[in-house]
């Protein structure tokens, strides 16, 4: 096992990360040359493929203990103190930031700047893992410029975005730029098998339907109740028959993203309350809260319910995604292009559907959906937005 | 793993490791606390990412093991227990904590998730845990406390031999203290620079001691840790890395005129004419041969003086300060009579405490203070 295991089909970035891991040993050694190891890193890629998961993999190898080092063994062992507790988060040196808000403000980016100006507790390095640098206000990643370009001479910054464009130019150009690819179907299938053990079969729907994005996937393949959810997105083309039954459709769509994220959510809730509670001393005898520390349950219960929110909102934009893949289907069959179906195991309804209408149709349905996803984007309620869409899609 | 302790050790030794767990922890596993018996001895450490506390004592064991509990319930337990031997010991995750006929059963955290605590630095010297403790106090208020400028937010610490230097500057005042103390190697030199509200709370936690060792770690980047051990406890704290900027030019080569004044008076005529000083606006000090007058508002507003007894040197001088600032020193100078040294009403005073009118000022501690530049 290595550091770099959750990381699928992005080979040319392991072996970037790798050798500035290399690099960075020799930093720590005395050594002039860095050796592909700088203070700030951009690691930008499409949802779902791992661009978190390679910017904590990376913080591992950095911080790694293992005892091979010396032996000639390379950083990221995967087991050792420093990655395992870099790898659950618990590590002093790594700090990863993410927000369950839409935006980072400034205050927050201001404790970052001051705790960026630390030394290491461990004599490494000091990581700090911005997940949703995307998610800065503007006046926030003002804060943070001076903090990147020239940090204390053992902190590195990791920041996280979709897309080089999603971080400002005055930022983007502070980093060293690390692009994650979408991960090909077969590395994603490949995963599940391995990781999951799931069948090679159901890993193989659950990689194509979901286009790359593992979280996705692994969670279309464990979970019978998400692939039901999932049919009924992809029914929605079908059911728009009149007026009402669009209306119909669109209520259906609003609630299958909402039990999405309520089951995402009410599994995580539960486990962080849980482990909170332990580390207060609220599961010893008498099971009540030790005084003073009420707040801090309270807080994280505002956390989370801040999080509900915010996974409501991505699990409908990912459902309407998955619409747009039909779509991308139907277009596929209408121009007889050679390429594989992303929803294969629906090809009867993409078929019928690519039969009743014309290319022209399908490109403005994509387009009302793109929509739809932009309106709510900008806070239009989301019943409504799917509701104008619905119609739309029915209109062709 | 399992040891008996007798029962005030262990309630000392868990209630001073508590004191430093984190009140809002970042992640659940540092509101434990981590115990490690091992030969003779048990360690106790916490640790909120910029500050560790470990203190190790007598206990005996029997079987060696190392267990992370939640630190408040072990505490109040600790607290709460009769006064008999204590046995600790583990079984399966849970850990039972046997005293006289009380009996509990706690389960543990994930001790594997731990953070490895910061090793504690080598070269050191000793001082005094009372001496340390006010020195600290007197510079760590005139730390800056917003986060723009980190290192402002940081008490420089500079050994040069048996003398330690100690400054602190939020821009707008600078305080500075040297102190003697005793290296562990002669020619002993390094600089620190600490975060301000640690370094106090620490410099606090160690007074019980008669005398706190400190210790640096090399010149080597990124091995930014400083350790203060008092009685067996010690802690580390993270440093802060930046310039601090170069303060000793601050201060003025001479002075035009020098006034002596009493601290207490000084201290409650300001603390008076200031009520009607509105935020950010200051309180005028005109000193002339034997009387000091203080006045604070202006035109149409509230306005209010005060004059006091006070001797002068050298020129007249009339000068404006923030109050808040001007009261942080004459508390910090902590002596029954201040001094102050003018240049002109436009570069910075600085504030010296003697014993008595007549007594020579000492350089041990001082506090240079920026004027309000008045217009007009």
């Amino acid at each position: 096992m290595t550091v770099w295991d959750d990381l699928v089909g992005q080979d040319r970035v392991i072996a970037q990360l790798r050798s500035a891991a290399v690099g960075a040993r020799g930093v720590l050694a005395g050594e002039e040359s860095s050796g592909g190891m700088t203070h700030a890193w951009l690691f930008t890629g499409p949802p779902g493929s791992g661009r978190a998961t390679a910017a904590r993999a990376f913080a591992a190898a950095l911080q790694c203990v293992s005892p091979d080092l010396s032996l000639g063994g390379e950083p990221g062992c995967g087991h050792c103190d420093g990655c395992h507790t870099s790898l659950t988060g618990t590590h002093a040196d790594v700090d990863v930031v993410s927000t369950e808000l839409l935006s980072i403000g400034v205050k927050e980016t201001r404790d970052l700047v001051r705790r960026a100006a630390l030394s290491p507790a461990g004599g490494r390095w000091q990581v700090i893992v911005l997940e949703d640098a995307d998610r800065l206000t503007e006046g926030a990643g003002n804060v943070l410029l001076k903090a990147i370009e020239e940090p204390a001479p053992r902190t590195v910054w990791m920041l996280c975005a979709p897309s080089v464009e999603d971080a400002l130019p005055t930022i983007r150009s502070r980093c060293r730029h690390v692009a994650l690819r979408t991960p090909p179907v077969a590395a994603v299938a490949d995963m599940l098998m391995r990781r999951d053990g799931i069948d090679p079969e159901m890993a193989s729907y659950a990689a194509r339907a979901t286009g790359g994005n593992i979280d996705r996937a692994r969670r279309l393949a464990t979970d019978e109740q998400a692939r039901s959810r999932r049919a009924e997105v992809l029914g929605l083309p079908l059911q728009l028959g009149d007026i009402g039954s669009c209306m119909a459709a669109a209520q259906r769509l609003v609630d299958a993203a909402a039990a999405d994220a309520k089951e995402i959510t009410a599994e995580l809730d539960a486990r962080e309350t849980e482990e909170l509670r332990n580390a207060l001393g609220a599961n010893g005898p008498g099971g009540r809260l030790p005084s003073g520390t009420a707040g801090v349950v309270k807080e994280l219960e505002n956390r989370q319910k801040k999080r509900a929110t915010r996974t409501q909102r991505d699990c409908l934009d990912l459902a309407l995604v998955d619409l747009t893949a039909f779509y991308r289907d139907v277009l596929t069959v209408q121009l007889g292009a050679p390429v594989p179906l992303d929803n294969e195991q629906v090809r009867p309804s993409v078929d019928r559907v690519a039969r009743a209408g014309t290319p022209e149709d399908t490109l403005r349905r994509i387009e009302a959906i793109l929509a739809c996803r932009e309106a709510i984007d900008a806070n239009v309620a989301p019943l409504l937005a799917v509701e104008a869409m619905a119609l739309t899609l029915r209109a062709g | 793993m399992k040891f008996r302790v007798e029962r005030d050790v262990l309630a000392d030794a868990v209630a001073w490791t508590a004191r430093s767990l984190p009140a809002r922890p970042a992640v659940p596993v540092l509101a434990g606390l981590l115990l490690e018996a091992d030969g003779g001895t048990l360690t106790l450490s916490s640790f909120d990412y910029e500050v560790s506390a470990r203190v190790g004592i007598e206990a005996e064991v029997e079987d060696e093991g190392r267990i992370l509990v939640s630190g408040r319930l072990l505490a109040d337990i600790c607290r709460s227990l009769p006064n008999r031997p204590v046995e600790v010991s583990t079984d399966g995750a849970k850990v039972a904590v046997v005293c006289g006929s009380a009996r509990f059963t706690l389960p543990t955290l994930p001790v594997e998730d731990y953070p490895a605590l910061p090793e504690m630095p080598t070269a050191a010297g000793s001082v005094a845990g009372d001496v340390f403790a006010a020195a600290v106090a007197q510079v760590a208020i005139a730390a800056g406390r917003d986060d723009t400028l980190p290192m402002l937010t940081g008490v420089r610490i500079e050994i040069e031999g048996d003398t330690v230097t100690l400054a602190a500057t939020d821009r707008y005042r600078l305080a500075v203290r040297t102190f003697l103390w005793k290296p562990d190697q002669a020619g002993l030199s390094s600089i620190a620079l600490v975060p301000a509200k640690t370094l106090n709370d620490t410099a606090k936690a160690l007074t019980n001691g008669d005398s706190i060792q400190i210790a640096l770690a090399g010149d080597k980047l990124g091995e930014g840790m400083i350790g203060f051990e008092g009685a067996g406890r010690r802690t580390t704290t993270r440093l802060l890395e930046g310039e601090f900027p170069k303060y000793r030019a601050l201060f003025p080569d001479g002075a035009a005129s020098v006034a002596t004044v009493e601290t207490a008076p000084f201290v409650d005529a300001v603390k008076r004419v200031s009520l009607v000083a509105e935020r950010n606006t200051p309180v005028r000090l005109t000193f002339s041969d034997g009387r000091l007058v203080l006045e604070a508002g202006s035109g149409d507003e509230a306005q209010a003086s005060e004059a006091l007894d006070a001797s002068l040197t050298g020129d007249e001088i009339s000068i404006a300060f923030n109050p808040a600032f001007l009261l942080d020193g004459l508390s910090a100078i902590d002596s029954p009579v201040a001094q102050l040294s003018f240049t002109t009403s436009t570069k910075p005073a600085v504030m010296t405490g003697k014993p008595d009118m007549d007594a020579e000022a000492t350089d041990e501690y001082r506090y240079l203070i920026m004027p309000v530049r008045l217009s007009g």
